[in-house]
Formats: structure tokens, sequence, C-alpha cells
């Protein structure tokens, strides 16, 4: 038998990878095919309501503004996203959603909504209060560690390229 | 009839217009009272692009959890009205 330790470690990393596979999975099987995760994730990030500029955009996502851009690029070229300059400001750029970008933005919230529900369905009120407050310590602590890196921005590429080295390691397994 | 329930009343044309062109399905068919879920034919998609349209229209947020309160068309229109008022 595993002990405690092993067993929540390896918890935690499966549900990390079968979190993003899933998602992978019901995006190709659904209408935003022609979307990657990294995209969808890149339409979560800008959101479905304010236009946002590239920086703070680039931030939330920890990834450099010409990473950004050149998602972007594709993004608006796929008509899920619009791009124009500041009408006071020509320096700054702002992105925001197109009626598609939004669509999915919302389906993939979605998508992430309904796996919780589910999750949290076979609990009483109690318990889901219980689950929910465990949860929430295991993510400030996950993000506490987070934040002792200086350059979170490295530790985050790393994580994404983990994930995405993962998923392509499970689809040639399975 | 009070400058309200015109209002009411142009809000609700607009959200069924809205509604039978997303389920391309003439507006004559679609009454107040009934259920987006049960009552209309909304797959997902269709649902969050009328959501979308809406929210475009009125220049309004209506996130999951506040469409999670909302089940038919009268409930809709009650939205609409209350943060078109703020």
């Amino acid at each position: 038998m595993l002990d405690e330790e092993e067993q929540l470690s390896q918890a935690l990393v499966r549900i990390f990878e079968n979190v993003v596979l899933t998602e992978e999975k019901s995006l190709q099987a659904g209408y935003f095919n022609d979307l990657s995760i990294a995209e969808m994730h890149t339409l979560t990030a800008i959101g479905p309501y304010d236009a946002r500029t590239m920086t703070k955009t680039a931030e939330d996502l920890g990834i450099t503004t010409g990473t950004l851009t050149v998602a972007i690029d594709r993004l608006v070229k796929k008509g899920y996203v619009h791009r124009e300059r500041d009408k006071k400001d020509k320096r700054i750029v702002r992105i925001s959603l197109t009626h598609n970008g939004k669509l999915a933005c919302r389906m993939n919230s979605k998508f992430h909504r309904v796996l919780a529900k589910h999750i949290l369905a076979g609990y009483d009120e109690n318990d889901r209060k219980h689950i929910l407050d465990l949860v929430d310590e295991v993510d400030e602590y996950v993000a506490q560690q987070l934040r002792r890196y200086d350059s979170s921005e490295n530790v985050r590429a790393t994580a994404r390229q983990v994930a995405k080295d993962t998923t392509k390691e499970n689809k040639k397994d399975g | 009839m009070a400058d309200s329930d015109n209002l009411r009343e142009n809000v609700k044309k607009e959200v069924i217009r809205i509604m039978a062109e997303t389920l391309e399905i003439p507006a004559e068919e679609i009454t107040s009272d009934l259920n987006f879920n049960t009552d209309l034919p909304f797959d997902s998609l269709q649902l969050y692009e009328f959501v979308i349209d809406v929210e475009e229209t009125y220049n309004i947020r209506l996130p999951d959890e506040l469409l999670d309160e909302v089940k038919t068309v009268d409930q809709m229109v009650d939205v609409v009205m209350k943060l078109t008022a703020k």
C-alpha cells in the first residue's frame, strides 16, 4: 500500500494531467477543434468582456509579449481575437475576443464548471464545504511555492512544457 | 401603459427576436413562460450564442453564476431590466 505522501503526490500529478488531457480531447471533439489548449487558455486570459493590453495578458499567462504576439497573430487569423491600437496612445495594443472567441471561452468555462459540478454532486453540503476548504488550502500552498521563485515566467513555462510533454507521452502510450 | 411597462415589452420583444434568430424558429413560437432547458431546442453552444448576443445588445454581463438562476424568457427579461437600470 502506498504511504499517504506518495498517494497524494501521485493523485495531484494525475489530476493535473487528466484535466488537461480531458480538456484537450473535449476541444478536439467539439465545435472549436481548430484551437489548441494553449490557444484556449489565451482566450480565457483575455476574457469575454473588456479589452486588455498585451502586456497585462502576457503577464497573466506567464509568457513574454513576444510569445503572446505570435499566439495572437494566429488567433486573429482564426477569427477569435480582435486587435487594435489604443485610440489615445498608439503605443498600446488592446486585444479583445470576437463573438466566436467569446463563445469558445464560455464553452470552455462551462467544461470546467460541469467537471466541478459532477465532482461535488455526490456529497452533502457539509462535505462539499470541507472539500472546498481543503482544495483552497492545497491551492494556496502550491501558489505560495510558485511565488518563492523570482522568475515566475520560467517556472510557468517549464510547468507548461512538462504538461505538454506528458500529454504527448500519454497520447503515444494510449 | 407606464414607461417601465413599455420598456419591459421592448426588451421582451428583443430578447425573443434574438432567441428566434439563434434557434432559427419563428418568434411567434416563443412565449415568455417557456423554459430554456426543457421547452426550447437550445444546445449549449446556441444558449451561449443567445447569451452573448443579449450581452452585446444591452452592454451587460451575464456570467454563468447568474445564468444558473435564469430559466425562462420572462426571467431573462427581468435580469436584463435589472442590469440595464444600474
